[in-house]
């Protein structure tokens, strides 16, 4: 083993992106962060390399499964594998197999290249490591039918996006996500895979995750936008939107935060008027 | 829900929640208290923990009754940073004036 990668564990500055796994495994322009690492150590001609993961060890697994993906031999170590390991007839979890001290020790707090940026350090230097990353993560070769549509707005395969939708660079379009007409997406913005976007939304300088449903008419602004979970990075304020058909999750099982309003419900009719009173 | 007013400026306080639960009562007593010669009506949004669509419907009804705002202003105070989000993801902030203490 000669390098050591060790996941961040508890970053209270951006705790909300934690929710659903560790901030290695968060959707990160259709990846995550441990695979951008991975790839990176392999091209820099790294053969194995230990994992250290206190949070959720499992899902990290999971993810990585034995490195085979990458031609890697991975190892991840949880808490426990640690405890025991820091017995004294055991090796300690930061030296390699032979008990030789590995080359590197790397915590993932940054993307690979770009140590000067960091990310978990507040919502805005989420917001702004990810919109710097996206030249880097357009131009990778396993990116396979992502196409640069005008110059700074990329779309990846088998998305849709309406001819009257308006798209202002930068911006990344991820895998199958559908725009629907007159949206405005952009400047700064990136749809994750299977992201849909309603007619007449309006996304700017923001992030709207994986499998999100973003309704008709509504503006997401200066947010990052997961599921039903609306966080302001300028504000660093939270919101569980209540009503699914203004933001909410596309995966099954992940009602809104609290009892949906009725069908009939007057934003229903709001929703068809606002634009007119906008007029 | 508190209601007061001097014929010329309405403030309505003490709104816990503006949900499914209570937005048909509440825009149904604001309505009905609402004075012919009002110039500002003020929704004091301090105590509100909660709002849905529901709540934001009713305020919207609230616009649309008294003249789409023609003349009239229409203020909600010192929403949480939460509630503010909702507002303005629905595009709300158009119609209201926004004001913190």
């Amino acid at each position: 083993m000669k390098t050591i990668l060790i996941c961040p564990v508890h970053r209270p500055a951006v705790a909300r992106l934690a929710q659903n796994e560790p901030l290695v495994l968060v959707p990160l322009l259709g990846k995550c962060l441990l695979d951008y690492w991975l790839e990176h150590l392999v091209d820099q001609g790294e053969r194995a390399v230990r994992i250290i993961a206190l949070d959720r060890p499992e899902q990290v697994r999971a993810r990585v499964g034995d490195g085979s993906r990458w031609g890697l031999r991975l190892e991840v170590l949880s808490f426990d594998d640690t405890s025991t390991r820091s017995a004294p007839e055991h090796q300690n979890p930061t030296t390699s197999n032979e008990g030789v001290p590995p080359e590197h020790v790397i915590i993932t707090d940054h993307l690979p290249g770009l140590p000067g940026v960091p990310l978990f350090e507040s919502y805005v230097t989420w917001f702004e490591a990810l919109l710097s990353w996206i030249p880097f993560a357009a131009n990778t070769p396993d990116r396979i039918g992502r196409k640069e549509i005008k110059p700074g707005v990329t779309v990846g395969l088998h998305s849709r996006i309406s001819p009257s939708a308006q798209l202002h660079a930068p911006c990344w379009i991820g895998d199958n996500v559908v725009v629907g007409s007159d949206a405005i997406i952009g400047p700064g913005v990136i749809l994750e895979d299977r992201a849909f976007v309603g007619p007449g939304a309006s996304v700017t300088q923001s992030i709207v995750g994986p499998e999100t449903f973003v309704g008709e008419m509504t503006l997401v602004e200066r947010s990052l936008a997961c599921g039903h979970l609306l966080i302001n990075w300028k504000t660093r304020s939270c919101l569980e939107v209540p009503d699914a058909f203004l933001l909410s999750s596309l995966r099954t099982g992940q009602p809104a935060s609290r009892t949906p309003a009725r069908v009939n419900s007057p934003l229903v009719s709001l929703r068809n008027l606002i634009p007119r009173q906008l007029g | 829900m508190k209601i007061k007013h001097d014929g010329y400026r309405m403030s309505v306080s003490h709104i816990p929640e503006l949900s499914t639960v209570n937005s048909t009562a509440f825009r149904e007593e604001v309505q009905a208290a609402i004075p012919p010669t009002l110039h500002t009506l003020d929704i004091d949004m301090s105590q509100t923990h909660f709002v849905d669509s529901s709540g934001l419907g009713a305020l919207f009804s609230l616009y649309r009754n008294t003249g789409n705002g023609g003349g009239l202003k229409l203020r909600l105070l010192n929403p949480a940073p939460d509630i503010l989000q909702l507002i303005e993801l629905t595009q709300m902030h158009h119609l209201f004036e926004i004001n913190h203490d």
